[in-house]
């Protein structure tokens, strides 16, 4: 049989493949190296077969079919995590993240924030999403000490015209609302990578017709008297070629302020919005450069 | 009698002979002291006015230096006293053990204790060690090398009780390794190993030459200081704003549309052109740490570069700082003998140096060196 590096290398070009096989042989995973060259050759991703994804400073557990933590989300946390250090708040924070998968938008705040801070809430329609994120809760130490930020999470839909309501602990109001949404309209699915469309969840991408029904729902929750704070911030991740669309969606439902990141790839990755008209030269001071006011 | 009259003029050659030698060092000495002494006199009767405490300070730090001359006169003068006793001869046995002891101590003063207060401690004592290695001309047999020296540092970073650990490695198919980046952590790692930085040439029969020719081969080390973040921070080594990120490679849509593990970052540093690229871990937050980490090292080992150059600017062509491209050692197989061309030292047992202690002494006969360097420097100066 031929080496592993050699098989690797034949489907991931022998740069990647050396880098892979690397990870491979470091993986704290018990399966034998060659079956696991085998599940990679397959077209599986890395990432199931090394079970665990690196996330800011965390390591994360993850596992099919719930979503893969991505480099784009790692980043724009990263920055919300930086842009709440610098807006001060009197009391604790409570934060609630929409189709919540590994539990890794809330986790990366609870760990980049000061401890004490923040109370995260997850919610996903997936039990197996929902159990993945509660045992990433636990490896990563937020799971239960108040002392510390903590990170809930609960199986349910937010699609559910009575979400919250139904679901004991989940208490408006929020301060801070984010969300990776399924963000894959019809057309492009079929097109995804095999190692995308046969290992993860078609539920935590597949985001209606037109890619765009889950901001539809999470805007209408935004301007639901009293299920946000006055002075609350939303994130939302959106698709490639997105990031306008989403913003319209905010503005037809309430008055808001929104500005656009870039991802590090210099896509428009992220639709921030303030529901509160902001004053200027208060939000200015941590949206850098790349900002896109509408209007 | 003649013959305790030669001995006697023996004695006194003795002291000439040590300040003689340390003549240079003496004189520079007696000039601090001379300074403490006129600092000493212009400290106003209040001992309390602003210039006061600046020169209440620089009292203060030169105390040490005071407290060696001191001992150094005294001993001088008892050094006196015992050649007279030497003429006794009930006395003189005994009086030439003291005689022994004392001057002793005289050479002790001038050989370390001066320097030692004179020379400022290394301001890298405190840093660990980013070690790179690569295989240069001579293929796989290099590479078979590098796999070799590779070893050699790990063991003796373990008898230093450092903490090694290898970060990136390419191996071979058929044996050996490319290349390699160890980290080598623990207080005194960088100051010891920076001498490592340089080519290293091998000189054997490969296992793999079937006609038994000796083939020459080389692999290239470079040693940095491992900046940690606060490291960097108190060196003041770049600002954010001069350094460009880039994430490399396309990843088309990105997001939800791609799992791909495409984690490659490339830092700039824009005033002075220096990049660093990371893809060896699995996100782009450590990678994007591990690349600045690397860029302050560079910087660091940039700015050690030009204090020194700055610190000898004075001396006309001595300058004689380690080029990476120079071949600083040689491990000739068929001798046994290991050659360190930069201090001339020789080695007859190649095995020791890498499979054993034989490295230390290498380590410490470079380290030593760059301690006469620095003295040498110092009196230049004068």
């Amino acid at each position: 049989m031929a080496s592993s590096f050699s098989r690797l290398a034949a489907t991931l070009g022998r740069r990647q493949a050396a880098l892979e096989l690397r990870w491979l042989k470091a993986a704290q995973v018990h399966a034998p190296l060659e079956e696991m060259v085998s599940r990679r050759v397959a077209g599986e991703p890395l990432q199931y077969i090394l079970e665990t994804q690196p996330f800011g400073p965390l390591t994360l557990k993850t596992r099919a079919p719930t979503l893969i933590p991505r480099p784009e989300t790692e980043d724009w946390t990263i920055r919300l995590a930086e842009l709440l250090k610098n807006t001060s708040s009197k009391r604790r924070r409570k934060v609630l993240d929409l189709g919540t998968g590994s539990g890794c938008i809330p986790l990366l705040l609870c760990e980049l924030l000061p401890q004490g801070t923040l109370t995260t809430f997850g919610v996903d329609q997936s039990l197996l999403a929902v159990q993945l994120a509660r045992e990433n809760a636990e490896l990563t130490g937020f799971s239960t000490d108040e002392q510390r930020n903590t990170f809930s999470a609960f199986q349910a839909s937010f699609l559910d015209p009575l979400f919250p309501q139904l679901h004991l602990g989940l208490e408006p109001p929020f301060d801070v609302l984010t969300s990776n949404p399924p963000y894959i309209s019809w057309n492009e699915y079929l097109r995804l990578p095999n190692s995308v469309l046969n290992y993860e969840d078609p539920k935590a991408l597949f985001g209606g017709p037109d890619g765009l029904d889950f901001y539809r729902a999470i805007a209408r929750l935004a301007a639901t008297r009293g299920f946000l704070s006055p002075d609350a911030v939303v994130a939302v991740e959106v698709g490639d070629g997105q990031a306008q669309q989403v913003e319209e969606i905010f503005h037809s439902v309430a008055r808001v302020n929104s500005v656009i990141w870039l991802d590090p790839w210099d896509k428009q990755r992220t639709v921030v919005v303030w529901l509160q008209p902001v004053d200027a030269s208060h939000s200015r001071r941590f949206i850098s450069g790349e900002s896109g006011y509408p209007q | 009698m003649l013959s305790f009259c030669l001995r006697r003029r023996c004695f006194s050659t003795g002291i000439q002979q040590i300040e003689k030698d340390g003549a240079r060092i003496l004189r520079i000495v007696k000039k601090r002291v001379d300074e403490r002494a006129l600092l000493t006199s212009q400290l106003s009767e209040s001992m309390s006015t602003p210039e006061d405490i600046t020169r209440l300070k620089q009292l203060k730090e030169s105390e040490p230096i005071q407290e060696a001359w001191d001992e150094w006169a005294k001993t001088r003068e008892a050094l006196h006293e015992t050649t007279a006793l030497l003429e006794d001869p009930e006395l003189k046995s005994m009086a030439s053990e003291d005689y022994t002891m004392l001057s002793n101590t005289l050479q002790e003063l001038v050989k370390t204790r001066f320097p030692a207060i004179l020379v400022p401690p290394s301001r890298t004592a405190h840093l660990s060690a980013l070690m790179e290695l690569k295989s240069g001309v001579g293929g796989s047999e290099a590479s078979l090398f590098l796999g070799e020296m590779l070893r050699m540092y790990l063991r003796l970073a373990q008898s230093q009780r450092w903490k090694a650990s290898v970060v990136s490695e390419s191996a071979l198919d058929g044996g050996g390794v490319r290349d390699a980046v160890v980290e080598v952590r623990g207080p005194g790692a960088y100051d010891a190993l920076r001498f490592e930085s340089g080519v290293h040439r091998v000189q054997r029969v490969p296992a793999t030459e079937q006609s038994g020719r000796v083939h020459t081969s080389t692999v290239a080390v470079v040693v940095l200081p491992l900046m940690e973040e606060a490291d960097a921070q108190q060196e003041e080594l770049y600002s954010m704003d001069d350094v460009k990120i880039e994430v490399m490679r396309a990843r088309g849509a990105g997001g939800q549309h791609v799992n791909k593990t495409e984690s490659a970052v490339r830092l700039t540093h824009i005033p002075t052109g220096v990049t660093v690229a990371m893809q060896d871990e699995r996100s782009q937050h450590q990678n994007k740490r591990r690349a600045f980490q690397i860029l302050a090292s560079r910087l660091m080992e940039a700015k050690l570069i030009r204090e020194m150059a700055e610190r000898r600017a004075s001396r006309r062509n001595l300058v004689s700082s380690a080029d990476r491209s120079d071949k600083i050692r040689t491990y000739n197989f068929a001798q046994e003998r290991v050659t360190d061309h930069r201090i001339g030292l020789s080695l007859m047992n190649l095995r020791s140096v890498m499979e054993g202690d034989g490295l230390q002494d290498f380590v410490a006969a470079l380290q030593r060196d760059n301690e006469e360097t620095a003295l040498e420097d110092l009196l230049a100066e004068d």
